[in-house]
């Protein structure tokens, strides 16, 4: 796919509802770089999902400009079933609302409601969807057309275990193909270790709270042990999410990095050239103890 | 923008929503139109009719869709572009339910003017029809428009402003519906068929106004 041309940027950016409210967002600079993986964080209610909806482009900013607008699908927190069509229906419209052709669109919708585990619900009416279904519908219509920014509000909220951790590495995918993603969850080990950034709202305003460096996996992690000729480093691209690697012997590395990640890098080394050799992939266990809190803009 | 176009569509249909106004609108036709009667003053009441069936038609497109379903299409194509297609769906539809009734209600009225003394030729009659019915359809959308969301919010509000927009859109002198019906009315009174252009470029312009009105507060309410 081609990515997108220019940075998604947004200057001194505002929001508010009617005339005379009060301000929901004031000040907002962002730049969102296409392969950014960026996390918002924040209380409920400070302005999380407004800041989503003028990244997607579904709000426009009361003042201040926003300029670059790539490809973009958002998928909501909650969806409705309230709709005439059967998932599968719905998907091949949306599809060919995001530029697909029928077919393409029909094809896409089916694969990924197959990865979701949610194949079987293809022909059923929207409307006798379970919520965790519908979800999944929601998720599958932003993907399904492999969009230049991708903005996630909530959108692990009511998925199955399994869907969730699809949608990880859907992310994760996404992401190293150039696609931009923003996103929104209450879960704090969410891609834990993988964002770029971390913003937390507050005020009104929008803090960076930690660059990738920073922050501390929380999450599942895997350890992956490849070997390549001597002297090879890792691919710059597959390497930006690897948490440690160290090299035990020339030629050996063993890297460890955030589960949703492990398939991108394997796939980036298998598909170099020359190719790696992939020695052994094991999950480490999660850690157990609490994170130390990388920063204390929220404790201030 | 095609894509755009047929997931409307598919949504309009699907929803059955629009029975309720083809029904009263049949109804409306079936009470104030006999066959028979003067062809001019028929297709004035064929045109009147579907003012406010275009502004309900309207109502149901801009409110079809349960709002996250519209967020995801507003991010994809842009907030403007989404419901501009919601808009041209229920104009298209009101044009062609209002084209059919124009046909038919050309074909069974008889080509006299209103004292049976004048010969109305059939065919311009029933160009001098469509174009007033299209005038109508246009400014039923523009009041659908402005009297839905993202202009009004509240259905409690929203359904008594069209109502009366409607209403007034076909009563009130200068309005390019009421001149559109009134020449038909008063050629069928003289013999003569009228060509309502004017009011159809009037009616156009202040659509195009409406929509580019609604279109552009899409992304400034909250949803």
């Amino acid at each position: 796919m081609i990515p997108m041309q220019r940075d998604l940027r947004l200057d001194n950016v505002g929001r508010r509802y009617g005339l005379r409210g009060p301000w929901v967002l004031r000040g907002v600079h962002l730049t969102v770089t296409p392969g950014d993986l960026i996390r918002v964080e924040g209380p409920n209610g400070t302005g999380k999902s407004t800041l989503l909806r003028l990244v997607a482009g579904i709000d426009t900013p009361t003042e201040g400009r926003i300029t670059g607008r790539p490809r973009t699908a958002y998928v909501p927190e909650r969806f409705p079933t309230a709709l005439p069509f059967t998932a599968l229906g719905y998907l091949t419209h949306l599809g060919k609302v995001h530029g697909l052709s029928r077919p393409a669109a029909a094809r896409a919708a089916l694969e990924w409601l197959d990865r979701f585990g949610a194949a079987a619900h293809a022909r059923t009416p929207m409307a006798q969807l379970s919520k965790g279904s519908s979800q999944k519908v929601a998720v599958v219509q932003a993907l399904l057309a492999e969009p230049e920014l991708l903005v996630l509000d909530e959108a692990w909220t009511g998925l199955d275990a399994a869907a969730r951790e699809e949608l990880e590495r859907a992310v994760a995918e996404r992401t190293a193909d150039g696609t931009a993603v923003v996103f929104v969850d209450h879960d704090p080990s969410r891609l834990a270790g993988a964002p770029d950034a971390t913003y937390t709202v507050r005020d009104a305003g929008l803090d960076l709270r930690a660059e990738r460096a920073a922050a501390q996996p929380v999450g599942p992690l895997m350890t992956v042990v490849v070997q390549g000729t001597r002297g090879a480093q890792l691919p710059a691209d597959a390497a930006r999410t690897v948490i440690s690697a160290e090299e035990p012997e020339p030629g050996t590395h063993r890297v460890t990095l955030p589960a949703s990640h492990s398939d991108v890098l394997l796939r980036a080394l298998l598909t170099a050239r020359p190719p790696w050799h992939v020695v052994s992939v094991s999950q480490d266990p999660p850690a157990t103890e609490p994170r130390p809190t990388p920063d204390t803009e929220s404790r201030r | 923008m095609t894509a755009l176009l047929s997931y409307q569509t598919a949504l309009l249909v699907r929803s059955q929503r629009w029975l309720p106004p083809f029904i009263l609108y049949a109804a409306f036709l079936g009470i104030g139109v006999q066959g028979g009667q003067p062809v001019l003053d028929s297709l004035g009441f064929t045109a009147a009719g579907l003012l406010p069936v275009a502004a309900w038609l309207v109502r149901i497109c801009v409110t079809n869709e349960p709002p996250a379903a519209r967020s995801c299409v507003s991010a994809a194509v842009g907030p403007g572009r989404a419901h501009l297609a919601a808009l041209l769906v229920a104009l298209s539809v009101a044009a062609l339910v209002g084209t059919v009734a124009t046909v038919v209600v050309t074909l069974i009225s008889d080509p006299v003017s209103a004292d049976h003394q004048t010969r109305v030729p059939r065919l311009p009659a029933g160009a001098a029809g469509l174009l007033a019915t299209l005038a109508c359809a246009l400014l039923g959308t523009a009041v659908g428009a402005l009297t839905a969301w993202p202009l009004l919010r509240s259905t409690g509000r929203a359904v008594p402003a069209m109502l009366l927009a409607a209403l007034l859109a076909v009563v009130v002198t200068g309005s390019p519906a009421h001149a559109a019906v009134s020449g038909l009315v008063t050629g069928s009174r003289s013999g003569t068929v009228p060509l309502p252009l004017l009011p159809l470029a009037a009616a156009a312009l202040l659509t195009a106004a409406a929509t580019a009105v609604a279109c552009a507060l899409t992304s400034r309410r909250s949803p």
